[in-house]
């Protein structure tokens, strides 16, 4: 029964990709690409109604039929509402979040609403355990984020997504199909415990740069988002000035390489693993680092984009780029 | 297609809290229908539940949910015998509602409850009739439908006003589209199978009367009928309704066992003939109240039987309505017969044995029956004889002591005295039942026949002339059948006075011709009145079939008018008119070849425009305009700019 469902879910999904072509993100939501069914709850209520309507009719009773007609009724309009739920919503996804082999890839999802109604209960899922709900006033936007559990480290892709309402009373679900790619870049588990090695031939100072701390000031640097608060130079700011981070004269003098060559004896998932463990500590050190494995070279540097970079590279070493 | 917070995610208290009030309120219909303990176990059930999600518990285990429902179902087959029926359907129903909130912990439960309320509401009005029953239901499916907005959880704030708002909402754009269903969708003639008659409580008069009986209805301000006469009103001394004839006596109570010789006999009739359409009331019973001597009628399935009572096979379980004619003075054509002369001369021997003996007595000194019926008739006007609403109550030899003893009783008494008389004395006499008077709308011009003209009087048989009727009641208390004080209603009036305001009295009868109005109407309304509505609507020939065709063409029509009404919500509001202005301006430079990208602001698109399209110009400073208009201070502007926008023709840029 179960798999008798999934096969038509799954058809009618191969149809309505090949009915719509690629959709390009936003898209706002077209009528003619909104489909809509009762649930179990809503068939309950249609045995109901045929239930009201024979009794009525048996016993003749106009106020009962003006009753069970007014029932028929609700449920017809409330079919229109459920409908209009998804009508002219436009969809995007806003942006990924790190994702790490063994935890979720979380996409945003941003929900524009340009008319004056509220949008309620709208549910986004692009997997069966990839699914989360959410609501948007009138003349706004909102955001829901739906996170989807990978076990592997990898490029996970998801051809298309769904959004789905069953408001107001649950009796109807309309729904629609997107057909855009959710690219999920999972890196690997951040694990190991080594430590970085000397591939570079200020290495050495590097690692004494880390025993003293922090406190060895070299200059300002321009403030880059994502940069540990720690790093801030407050002082600045407060005179009024640019925003401005501290930079430390061992760290800036002496950039890390994190090679994958200098893990000798380790397999090729667990060197993954420490090069991520290392990328995500210096990252949070505020070292400069580069990531050298074979294939790719990322030039020493620091910052959010770069530690992004970084990831992404080792989630797809020895795995064919997405289209 | 399971969702996270899907069937199975346990519903927040004030959800629960909001079912169980809605279950409440929809047995509140069937509170006199159902019995006692069923109401009891529900609002158990409810409070258990209640109480352990209060303390953050679940539903209480399945063991035991399971042994009270199984105890609980069992009692209710054993007291009913059958869940056929309405009274014991609903009282099924409504115990197994309430087995279903013992158990209730998730979206599912809530939406079988609903479904549920949704059922008892509709078995409630089975019945029913009244206006405020059908708006009281409406404004609970409006509650209950309230309570299933945003189960699947994610509104931005769960608010039971905005909910009731938006269910309200949906409630209303409903009501059009049911009522083109209600005036348009076919009717049967003949229900589909005949209901169980399900012992629903039969009101008014019954078959048999004990001395007591009528007093009770006599309290009552329920309505029996309402008559309006064609042409000419019998007065009002002579409007009888004849109900039930009871011919078995056993001393205390009258009885009919059986309806006596099937056909009626041909009656000679004198005087005018009344024509008259009668409204009658649900009342369970087959019998019809008609204005004594009934010659046609317009129902097939009812009949004479050889008393003179109208008789249907089945009971009045809807409004009705009866055309008859009726003759208020008869002469018999034939003489008594032997069985019928002995079925109402018989009396028990060993009861009331002092009137047995009054009335030989009384018979020796007047030998004629007129005379001796007038003597008693005297009787009862000279002697201490007292009518009242509150007689004492009397036992078996109930005629030796209301005459003897007590002397004060009501028409029942009187009646049951008189026929007692009269049999003693040979002459053959039975008890009749029904109604007397009416009182007359003006407003509406039609009369109300009440529970409260319930009354009791006799016929005998005088020979050479055939059945006579006479009233005991009127020789002690004429005012029971001058009109006059009897007209304001019921007998508690006579009595208390404190209604007798005349504005009260006359809301009343306005109020009662509304309630006529809707019994047309509404509860009325039949095929018949559908084709007659289809003529209104100019459509030649109306039958069935086109009935229905109009019915679909009424139906897309307003749902095509919902449907654009929904949609219309959709449309961004256009509030500002500067804004319009400036989206129109945006819209004929796109048109131009220059459109303004998303997100783009006004200033920086003005700069563009000068950049890259030297040729509007003008276009770029009016984007600067709107700037200026919509962030300054000055608004006096808005109708100089939308000239200058709607004046503005940009052209494409020559390739």
């Amino acid at each position: 029964m179960k798999s008798l469902r999934q096969a038509a879910v799954d058809r009618l999904r191969a149809w309505s990709a090949r009915r719509h072509g690629r959709d390009t993100l936003p898209i706002t939501i077209h009528r003619r690409r909104i489909y809509i069914l009762p649930t179990r709850f809503g068939l309950m209520l249609a045995a109901l109604l045929v239930a009201m309507l024979i009794a009525s009719l048996n016993y003749n009773s106009n106020l009962a039929l003006a009753f069970a007609f007014l029932m028929v009724a609700l449920a017809l309009v409330a079919m229109h509402h459920c409908h209009r739920n998804l009508l002219a919503l436009s969809v995007d996804v806003h942006a990924e979040t790190d994702a790490f082999a063994g935890g979720e890839a979380c996409f945003e999802f941003v929900l524009r609403n340009e008319s004056r109604i509220e949008r309620s209960d709208i549910q986004l899922r692009f997997a069966k355990d990839a699914q989360s709900i959410g609501s948007v006033a009138g003349n706004t936007h909102g955001r829901v984020t739906v996170c989807v559990p990978v076990a592997r480290r990898g490029v996970s892709l998801f051809k298309q997504f769904e959004l789905r309402t069953d408001h107001p009373f649950g009796w109807f679900r309309a729904w629609t199909y997107v057909q855009a790619s959710l690219t999920a870049y999972v890196a690997p588990a951040p694990r190991g415990e080594r430590v970085i090695a000397a591939a570079a031939a200020a290495g050495g100072t590097a690692l004494r740069a880390e025993a003293r701390g922090d406190e060895d000031f070299a200059g300002l640097r321009s403030y880059q988002p994502g940069v540990s608060l720690k790093h801030m130079a407050w002082k600045v700011l407060a005179r009024g000035g640019e925003p401005m981070l501290r930079s430390y004269s061992g760290l800036a003098a002496n950039p890390e390489w994190l090679d994958w060559s200098s893990l000798d004896g380790l397999e090729a998932e667990a060197r993954l693993s420490q090069l991520c463990r290392w990328v995500l500590d210096s990252e949070a050190a505020q070292r400069p680092y580069g990531l050298r494995i074979p294939g790719t070279e990322l030039a020493p540097a620091c910052g959010r984009e770069h530690r992004s970079a970084c990831l992404r590279a080792l989630a797809c070493f020895g795995i064919e780029a997405p289209r | 297609m399971s969702s996270p917070r899907g069937a199975a995610q346990p519903v927040a208290f004030a959800r629960l809290g909001w079912i169980c009030a809605c279950l409440g309120l929809a047995m509140i219909p069937h509170m006199t229908a159902l019995p006692l303990w069923v109401l009891g176990t529900v609002g158990a059930c409810a409070a258990l539940r209640l109480f352990r999600a209060a303390h953050g518990r679940s539903a209480p285990p399945g063991l035991i949910r399971t042994l009270v429902a199984v105890l609980a179902i069992g009692l209710l087959f054993l007291q009913f015998r059958t869940f056929n029926g309405l009274t014991a359907g609903t009282a099924l129903l409504s115990l197994v509602a309430g087995l279903k909130v013992l158990e209730t912990q998730t979206r599912r439960d809530i939406h079988v409850l609903a479904l549920i309320v949704y059922f008892l509401s509709l078995a409630a009005l089975l019945h029913g009739e009244s206006f405020w029953l059908l708006a009281y239901l409406v404004a609970l499916v409006w509650i209950t439908t309230a309570t299933l907005l945003h189960l699947s959880g994610a509104a931005l704030q769960v608010d039971w006003r905005s909910g009731g708002r938006y269910a309200g909402r949906i409630l209303a754009q409903a009501a059009p589209l049911a009522l083109v269903l209600w005036l348009l969708f076919p009717r049967f003639a003949e229900p589909l199978w005949q209901t169980p008659s399900d012992g629903r409580g039969a009101t008014g008069l019954s078959d048999t009367m004990s001395p007591g009986d009528i007093d009770e209805l006599a309290l009552s301000d329920d309505v029996a009928f309402r008559v309006r006469f064609a042409d000419g009103v019998p007065p009002a001394k002579q409007r009888y309704w004849r109900g039930p004839v009871l011919h078995d006596f056993d001393g205390h109570t009258w009885r009919r066992t059986d309806s006596g010789p099937g056909i009626a006999p041909a009656l000679l009739p004198e005087g005018p003939a009344y024509r008259y359409t009668l409204n009658i009331e649900p009342n369970q019973h087959n019998w019809i109240f008609v204005l004594d001597w009934p010659s046609s009628w317009d129902l097939s399935r009812a009949m004479l039987t050889g008393d003179y009572m109208l008789v249907q096979t089945n009971p009045i379980s809807q409004p009705i309505d009866v055309v008859a004619t009726s003759y208020l003075q008869v002469r018999a054509a034939a003489p008594l017969s032997n069985g019928a002369r002995r079925r109402d001369t018989q009396l028990p021997p060993d009861r009331n044995l002092r009137t047995l003996k009054f009335a030989q007595q009384l018979r020796a000194a007047h030998p004629d029956d007129m005379d001796y019926v007038q003597a008693v008739l005297d009787m009862f006007a000279q002697q201490e004889f007292f009518y009242t609403l509150t007689p004492p109550r009397l036992a078996e030899n109930s005629v030796d002591e209301f005459l003897f003893d007590t002397k004060r009783g009501f028409c029942g008494h009187y009646a049951s005295a008189f026929a007692m008389l009269m049999r003693a004395a040979g002459i053959p006499a039975r008890v009749v039942t029904g109604y007397q008077g009416g009182a007359f709308n003006r407003f509406a011009n039609y009369w109300i026949v009440r529970q409260s003209n319930a009354h009791a009087w006799d016929e005998i048989w005088i020979e050479g002339h055939g059945w006579l009727r006479i009233d005991p009641t009127s020789a002690v208390a004429p005012q029971r059948i001058e009109p006059g004080l009897s007209d304001l209603g019921s007998a508690e009036d006579r009595f208390s006075g404190w209604r007798h305001l005349p504005w009260l009295a006359d809301m009343r009868l306005r109020i009662d011709a509304l309630r006529q109005l809707w019994r047309d109407r509404v509860l009325k309304y039949d095929e018949g009145a559908q084709l007659k509505l289809l003529g209104y609507l100019r459509i030649p020939e109306p039958d069935g079939q086109k009935l229905v065709m109009v019915m679909a063409g009424a139906l897309s029509l307003v749902l095509g008018l919902l449907a654009w009404q929904i949609r219309r919500e959709l449309a961004p509001l256009p509030k500002d008119p500067v804004l319009r202005s400036f989206n129109r301006l945006c819209r004929k430079l796109a048109a131009a070849g220059m459109a303004r990208r998303q997100h783009e602001g006004a200033e920086a698109y003005a700069a563009r425009i000068t950049e890259t399209r030297p040729d509007l110009a003008a276009a770029a400073a009016l984007c600067r305009r709107y700037s200026e208009l919509r962030y300054g201070e000055s608004r006096a502007d808005a109708a100089e700019f939308a000239a200058a926008v709607r004046a503005l023709h940009p052209r494409r840029a020559r390739a």
